[in-house]
């Protein structure tokens, strides 16, 4: 018996020495008062005050930050309930104040701490409150946290950006056997389309009444080899209109990056292939004024010449009659005729050389520019009696589209001839001026008239197709074209002001043109 | 039907035993609290899980402070706790709280009162007993709390509706009990044994 006690006994020793002083967790008893009746070695260590120095004291005296009250409140229902109270590190992060010594630690100042407050002693009314590290597990919880929220906020950003996408972008995702797996309401609502409407259809046969075979072949080639591939197509919405698209085929993957299936991304472009086929009519137009343009200036150049024939043939007939007419005569009218036939000729030819245009730019010089212009006018200027002034500082090159701007140039003072002959004011010193100056980064070049200027509504116009003051002899696509040839072809700018009689065309030329044209961008007026 | 459901009998017993450990809950409240409180007569439903999720759904209104705390033994499962904001504000002006963990800290406090004496007193009317582990409040909110795998663990649930009255304010909670099968097999057995000793 007494065996059994001593064994009883070193068995508690044990219990106490060796498990409870090194167990790790800090153990307090305390009673209904807060006093302190055990401080665990552990405790010791972690806190560096020994326990003789504080036994039977207040333990919210030793460590001011303790509520009190909330602490004797868990005491006695512990005691009353007879089952453990608590204390959780997630809301009451810590009871004791331990400084924390972890390297890995980046959010607390003290060690975080569960704590189980188990009923000891009823009759004594003591509880042991068993503190437990839960540093790590916070540290990490916070850090959790953290990224939760983060996560939170990218998701919300991604919805918000999805919302987006499907509000404004035109997309349309099928799998890898072809069938809708959604629409953007954007193209839902182009369409004219329900959802479920499109859902779950096969793409290519949905699409293929209004795709051509080409661009079929094309899709389907990108399909199988998993490419990008941008291309163009049209489709009926479900009112039966045409719609035009820009298009982009994407594969799709998941995020193991297993092919799922295929986006398209569509910009609609009906709008501006209805303005391109209106932009062709206006070309297709605009060659045929240009032509009327070319016969009337090859009339007034021929005017002159043909009257010269005209007056020798005259003169020979008339010396026939009169039996004048001699071997030298002919011979010498013949001459004149042949040289004079032959400048009829050659004006043809420079004409029709002029208004071919030209495929890569080269330099010119703006004078003898200026000089083929006057050469087509001068007569028609010199007919109504207008003056023609220019005026260049030196001798000025610059790189362009020779013919075009020769055409713009001729189409801009035939503008100035004809406001002179529509006015209905006889006009004085009637006068066509022409300034070049060379600017930092352009040349300048003006045209003025003094032909009584422009009304500042119609100045507004000038530029619009098929706008013209000149009634049934105009066509209206002169200065439409003049602006589509300097501002597009020639990288310029046009300006036209009007100011006391005056108009002042104003036409600004980069020294070079950095590209090449492309050929098909300009079709040839002839 | 699945195979552990309790019968009528069985449900009688289980009242009546949930009747006796909820007294001594109240009590033990009122003296956390200091104060004079009343619990009310509580209302007792045994459910399965898929209408525990249906009633968790029309929680989903209110804003809800959802606590938890597990028990071990014979009898074993995990209590649950549910007390809206309006119930919570009223609980921290009771305890004249100053800040928010104050307040997750008192409810803590209440659900490991109310759900262990509960729990302790249930177990040993059944002469067995539990260990409780620390209670935690969950941050799940109502509306995932259906896609939580942790209730589909549990078969049997056990709910009380309680409302705690104070002189000046209530507060209202629904404690649910949620059982695995082996305990409600094991509850089962000691049903039918205080059956048999009460005819």
């Amino acid at each position: 018996m007494a065996q059994n006690k001593t064994q009883q006994h070193i068995r508690t020793l044990d219990i106490d020495k060796k498990i409870v002083a090194n167990i790790d967790n800090g153990i307090i008893v305390l009673n209904k008062e807060l006093n302190i009746y055990h401080y665990n070695k552990w405790l010791e260590l972690h806190t560096g005050i020994q326990e003789s120095t504080i036994l039977h004291k207040k333990i919210d005296e030793v460590f001011t930050s303790i509520n009190s009250k909330t602490l004797k409140r868990k005491i006695k229902t512990a005691l009353r309930i007879q089952t453990p109270t608590f204390y959780t590190a997630s809301t009451s992060k810590y009871l004791i104040p331990i400084p924390i010594n972890h390297l890995n630690n980046s959010s607390f100042e003290y060690m975080q701490q569960d704590i189980s407050i188990i009923p000891f002693d009823e009759e004594k009314g003591l509880v042991a409150l068993i503190l437990t590290d839960q540093t790590i597990m916070a540290n990490t919880n916070a850090l959790l946290e953290a990224n939760i929220q983060t996560i939170k906020e990218l998701n919300s950003e991604l919805i918000k950006e999805k919302e987006t996408i499907d509000k404004k972008v035109l997309v349309i995702k099928f799998d890898k056997t072809f069938r809708i797996v959604d629409v953007s309401r954007a193209l839902l609502k182009l369409l004219h389309y329900e959802k479920e409407e499109l859902l779950e259809k096969n793409f290519l046969f949905h699409e293929k009444y209004h795709m051509s075979k080409e661009c079929q072949m094309e899709l389907v080639y990108a399909m199988k080899e998993l490419k990008v591939l941008d291309f163009e197509e049209s489709t009926l919405s479900a009112h039966g209109h045409k719609i035009c698209f820009k298009s982009t085929l994407i594969p799709e993957y998941n995020a193991k990056g297993i092919h799922i299936g295929f986006i398209i991304f569509r910009e609609n472009i009906t709008y501006s292939k209805r303005l391109e086929q209106s932009q062709e009519k206006i070309l297709a137009s605009s060659r045929s004024a240009a032509m009327g343009e070319m016969v009337s200036m090859i009339a007034h150049q021929w005017r002159q010449p043909l009257s010269l024939i005209n007056t020798l043939m005259a003169t020979l007939k008339i010396k026939q009659e009169l039996n004048l007419l001699s071997n030298e005569d002919i011979n010498e009218a013949f001459k004149k005729i042949q040289t004079t036939t032959s400048y009829l000729s050659d004006t043809i030819d420079d004409f029709r050389d002029y208004f071919k245009p030209n495929k890569k730019s080269s330099d010119i010089n703006i004078l003898s520019l200026f000089d083929n212009s006057i050469f087509f006018l001068k007569e028609e200027m010199h007919q109504n009696n207008i003056q023609y002034k220019i005026e260049v500082a030196g001798s000025i090159s610059i790189n362009t589209f020779k013919n075009e701007l020769l055409q713009s140039i001729i189409n801009i003072i035939k503008n100035s001839i004809d406001a002179f002959m529509l006015s209905p004011i006889k006009i004085q010193n009637r006068e066509i001026t022409v300034g070049v100056e060379k600017l930092k980064s352009h040349v300048a070049i003006t045209i003025k008239d003094n032909a009584g200027g422009i009304d500042k509504e119609i100045l507004q116009k000038v530029f619009e197709p098929y706008f013209s003051t000149k009634s049934k002899n105009g066509t209206g696509l002169g200065l439409h074209m003049c602006h589509t040839i300097i501002t597009g072809h020639l990288k310029g700018n046009i300006i036209i002001t009007s100011e006391n009689d005056t108009t002042t065309t104003l036409i600004e030329l980069p020294y070079k043109i950095l590209k090449d044209k492309d050929e098909s961008s300009l079709p040839p007026l002839f | 039907m699945p195979k552990f459901d309790l019968t009528e009998d069985e449900k009688d017993v289980l009242q009546e035993l949930m009747n006796v450990a909820y007294g001594n809950a109240t009590a033990v409240v009122a003296d956390m609290l200091d104060a004079f409180a009343s619990l009310s007569i509580p209302r007792i439903k045994i459910m399965q899980t898929n209408e525990l999720l249906a009633t968790f759904a029309e929680l989903k209104r209110e804003s809800y402070f959802f606590s938890t705390q597990a028990f071990n033994g014979n009898f074993s499962g995990e209590n649950a706790f549910f007390i809206n904001q309006e119930s919570a504000n009223n609980l921290a002006k009771h305890l004249e709280l100053e800040n928010s963990e104050d307040l997750d800290d008192a409810i803590l406090e209440l659900t490991n009162v109310l759900t262990s004496s509960l729990t302790t007193k249930l177990s040993q009317e059944m002469n067995t007993e539990v260990s409780f582990s620390l209670p935690t409040l969950s941050k799940i909110i109502p509306q995932e709390i259906s896609k939580t795998a942790t209730f589909q663990h549990y078969s049997q649930v056990i709910v009380i509706d309680t409302d705690l009255n104070f002189e000046d304010q209530q507060i209202h909670g629904k404690i649910f009990i949620l059982t695995k099968d082996e305990s409600i097999q094991w509850l089962k057995t000691k049903l039918n044994s205080i059956l048999e000793l009460l005819t």
